[in-house]
């Protein structure tokens, strides 16, 4: 698969995959990749124990939400945690520890005579927020059903021609079962769209190419490469058929089965997209 | 003792036997004056030599850093990818990936020394290369180091902290020389931090200045643009590409980064300066002397980091002093240079849908409706932006600026609802992606004289223009193409390995015009049949 040596964001690090060469090699799998790799340190932490971090979150919310926050953002009373340099580099407790033993009187800061188990957890449960904060993948997305299902339904049957291609009673009857709301949202705007599907993901294979050598000879099949000096494909029987591309050399056709939905996206406003899956998430 | 291997009046005029900073020049236009290759010959551009490398400890290298030994091989893929600009200096290619430092023969590609980094952590995506002081070296790390090699042996002089690691800093950028100041800036926007830009000595490595991209206090010049100071000391804005100089007028120009949190602004309210700005600073003293913003209130992780090159070119019958980016938020701005003034700003994209036209300041208008939401918006460019980091190039006998873009549309999911969201506070997923395209940009109007467009591939990547006519870049097929830069008609081309992952770079060694690339985990050098 080929990614784009994309540095995004200073440098959210994450390469942007081409969803069009994704399509291309149809070998790989996922087809349309997550958009971002999982950010890699050199030595990634072992992840704390899920118990623990339950436990450190109950405790913090009845000792410490009360200034800190419930979430730990910081309060009224007492400073934001997730962005705190000291929580920053604790490791295990061992900073957090002494805070909270000792307090910090004067500043606003009680003491309190908890276990090493107990501050233990609630480092663990503070570092795994920051985790959180920092894996923007893992970010989940909320409720995206807010648009009117009768406008998204009109929407289907006129303006969005949608029926020249779908039936609500044939390709995507029971759609809404398939898919839940963000995929299906996902597979209307693109419907290669694999992210958080499951296994194995629903694969669209969109593109074949027809190749027309002057003779008028021609070959179709799945792509395995187009650039500005080759075209490859492979046809119906396996067989692999590269070409150069030249001035006089073979026409090269490419036909995308999801062109229609590519254009859909410089055409739609985003209340059609919301009034849209208001109307699809109600095809069980 | 050596003498000295880099004199530093060399940085301030076209590269000829030498490239000796990240650009080139301090000019950053990656034009090259030379013409041995030109249009008449290219065709006979043949390989010199490959050079793989082979990164992290073992085969000799010299060991530094302040992490624990590493149990294996870096497995990273940003470690084996060369996206730093190579200098060249007497022969020798000084160039880096994360955490790794080579000086390379460049008559055989045979390396001369490796130095590796012992890691204490951080992003490891890429590193931009090194800067060159005399006979010192000097390149950042993923953990946020200032390193110094001496240039003969790769042996380490002295390494300084300039950023923590555990706030999510890391650093990329390739460090500018400029008099006796090492700049470097950082990166990093996970967490909400603030940037800043730093000045260092040369000898000891201590700071000389520091400037930050954002305004410390109520008072402080651009705090109007934020609604308090817990706001602008969590506010990004990161330094993480070179920027480029003007020694005329002691400016040095540099692009920042996105606002945080990156992708909702509710609880930044304002144009959050200066993030996403470009700011002209007296590089002898870190003071912001202008700033032009090309993404007021940005929401979309729309940095404006990317190279600001410095040209000299009439308008309208006027010699001006001008300064041309191609921005993230698919934007081209032309500025004067001496005030930071719009001359010029223009569309590079057809997919860009966030704003709602140019303000009379040349400032593209944000149309908050697509700032995410709850149940999404739906944006073109997506948050990798119409272009990137690779180096773009301006040639000054077309007039012509050239850059790599992509048209791709994300939707935008608000996540973090609270009042007070960190870190990134929405998720992005990618639903389409019109391809890629070279363009060829006029200067003066802003209008795309040309487009290569690349259906499936290209989009940004590293440019090279030089006086014999050529224009050389990757197209993301793993080809380096030579272009016709006043038509964009294909004189030449080679396959690599991998797609071309830095700027190429070219000089003349020993009478010969070479061309230099990084693709992959190698470099590549060509030259005309003999
Ligand atoms: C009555 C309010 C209050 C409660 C309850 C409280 N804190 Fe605090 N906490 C504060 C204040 C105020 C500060 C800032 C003190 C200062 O300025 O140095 C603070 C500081 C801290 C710090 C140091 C942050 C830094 O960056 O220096 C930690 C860690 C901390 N609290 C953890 C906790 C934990 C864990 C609990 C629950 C077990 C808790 N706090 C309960 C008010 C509170
Ligand atoms: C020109 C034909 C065409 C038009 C018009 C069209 N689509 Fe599609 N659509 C397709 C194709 C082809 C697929 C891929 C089907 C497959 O193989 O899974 C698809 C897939 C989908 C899917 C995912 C189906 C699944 O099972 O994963 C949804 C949802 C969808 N389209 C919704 C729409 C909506 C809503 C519109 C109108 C706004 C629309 N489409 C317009 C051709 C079209």
């Amino acid at each position: 698969m080929r990614a784009r040596h994309l540095d995004v964001s200073h440098e959210v690090s994450h390469k942007v995959i081409r969803a069009a060469v994704a399509l291309l090699v149809t070998a790989c799998a996922p087809l349309a990749a997550p958009l971002a790799a999982p950010l890699a340190a050199q030595t990634p932490p072992a992840a704390p124990d899920p118990a623990s971090v339950e436990r450190g979150h109950a405790t913090f919310t009845s000792a410490c939400g009360f200034c800190h926050g419930s979430n730990a953002k910081g309060g009224e009373k007492g400073p934001d945690l997730l962005r705190s340099v000291l929580v920053l580099h604790d490791e295990g407790g061992e900073s957090i520890g002494p805070v909270i033993l000792h307090g910090r009187p004067d500043k606003g800061m009680p003491a309190f005579p908890f276990s090493a188990q107990q501050i233990k957890d609630i480092a663990n449960w503070l570092h795994s927020s920051i985790a959180a904060t920092k894996d923007r993948d893992s970010y989940k997305i909320l409720n995206i059903v807010t648009g009117d299902p009768k406008a998204g339904e009109a929407y289907f049957n006129g303006a969005g021609h949608c029926t020249s291609c779908h039936s609500v009673t044939g390709d995507l009857k029971g759609i809404a079962a398939k898919y839940d709301a963000v995929t299906l949202q996902g597979k209307m705007l693109r419907p290669d769209f694999s992210w958080k599907e499951g296994n194995p993901p629903h694969q669209v294979i969109a593109l074949s190419f027809t190749v027309t050598l002057p003779s008028g000879q021609s070959f179709t099949g799945e792509p395995m490469n187009l650039d500005d000096f080759n075209v490859a494909l492979r046809d119906a029987n396996g067989a692999y058929h590269s070409f150069a591309r030249t001035k006089d050399g073979p026409r090269v056709e490419v036909n995308n089965r999801l062109q229609a939905h590519l254009d859909l996206l410089t055409r739609l406003s985003d209340a059609d997209i919301h009034n849209l899956t208001a109307y699809l998430v109600t095809l069980k | 003792m050596f003498g000295q291997l880099l004199d530093p009046a060399l940085l301030t005029k076209p590269p000829v036997d030498a490239w000796p900073t990240y650009q080139g020049d301090y000019s950053g236009r990656r034009f090259s004056t030379l013409a041995q290759i030109n249009q008449s010959n290219v065709k006979h551009l043949t390989l010199a030599w490959i050079e793989r490398i082979h990164v992290g400890i073992g085969q000799g290298a010299i060991v530094g850093g302040e992490g624990p030994v590493p149990e294996g091989p870096p497995t990273d893929p940003g470690v084996s990818t060369i996206k730093s600009t190579p200098l060249m200096v007497n022969g020798v290619l000084y160039f880096s990936t994360p955490d790794n430092a080579w000086a390379v023969d460049a008559r055989s590609g045979r390396e001369i020394w490796h130095y590796t980094w012992k890691t204490r952590g951080g992003i490891h995506i890429g590193n931009r290369g090194m800067g060159m002081y005399g006979n010192w070296l000097y390149f950042e790390t993923p953990d946020n180091y200032l390193v110094s090699l001496d240039a003969q042996t790769g042996k380490e002089r002295w390494h300084t902290e300039i950023a923590d690691v555990k706030q999510e800093y890391f650093s990329t950028p390739a460090p500018i020389v400029v008099g006796n100041h090492i700049l470097v800036g950082t990166g990093g926007d996970s967490l909400d931090v603030p940037g800043f830009l730093e000045a260092h000595d040369p000898e000891t490595g201590k700071i000389q200045w520091k400037w930050w991209s954002e305004p410390l206090k109520k008072g402080d010049p651009g705090f109007e643009s934020w609604p308090d100071e817990y706001s602008m000391r969590h506010g990004g804005g990161m330094t993480w590409l070179p920027g480029t100089y003007d020694p005329d007028l002691h400016l040095y120009y540099l692009g920042t980064g996105n606002p945080n949190p990156v992708l909702t602004g509710k609880s930044r309210k304002g144009d959050n300066l200066y993030t996403c700005s470009i700011v002209a600073l007296n590089v002898d003293t870190g003071k912001l002397v202008w700033y032009f913003q090309p993404s007021p209130h940005d929401t979309h992780d729309w940095d404006a980091a990317q190279t600001p090159i410095l040209i000299d070119a009439d308008i309208d019958g006027h010699p001006r002093k001008l300064l041309a980016q191609a921005n993230r938020n698919g934007y081209f701005f032309l500025l004067d240079r001496t005030n930071g003034k719009s001359v010029v700003t223009a569309p590079m994209i057809k997919t860009m849908n966030w704003s709602k036209g140019i303000s009379p300041s040349g400032q593209p208008i944000p149309d908050p409706a697509k700032e995410a939401t709850i149940d999404g918006v739906l944006v073109s460019p997506a948050t990798g932006g119409a272009t990137n980091w690779p180096p773009p190039s301006y040639d000054p006998q077309t007039g012509l600026f050239y850059v790599g873009t992509v048209q791709e549309f994300s939707m935008f999911y608000l996540t973090d609802t609270d009042p007070h969201p960190e870190g990134w506070g929405a998720a992005e997923r990618g639903v389409g992606d019109f391809g890629g395209d070279l363009e060829a940009i006029d200067i003066k109007t802003g209008k795309i004289a040309w487009d290569h467009h690349y259906p499936f591939g290209g989009g940004p990547v590293g440019m090279l223009t030089t006086a014999g006519r050529l224009l050389f870049t990757g197209d993301g097929a793993r080809h380096l193409v030579a272009f016709d830069p006043a038509n964009g008609d294909i004189l030449w081309h080679a396959g690599l390995a991998d797609d071309l992952s830095n700027g190429p770079i070219t000089y003349m060694l020993d009478g010969q015009q070479y061309l230099v690339v990084g693709a992959g985990d190698s470099l590549y050098s060509f030259t005309l049949e003999p």
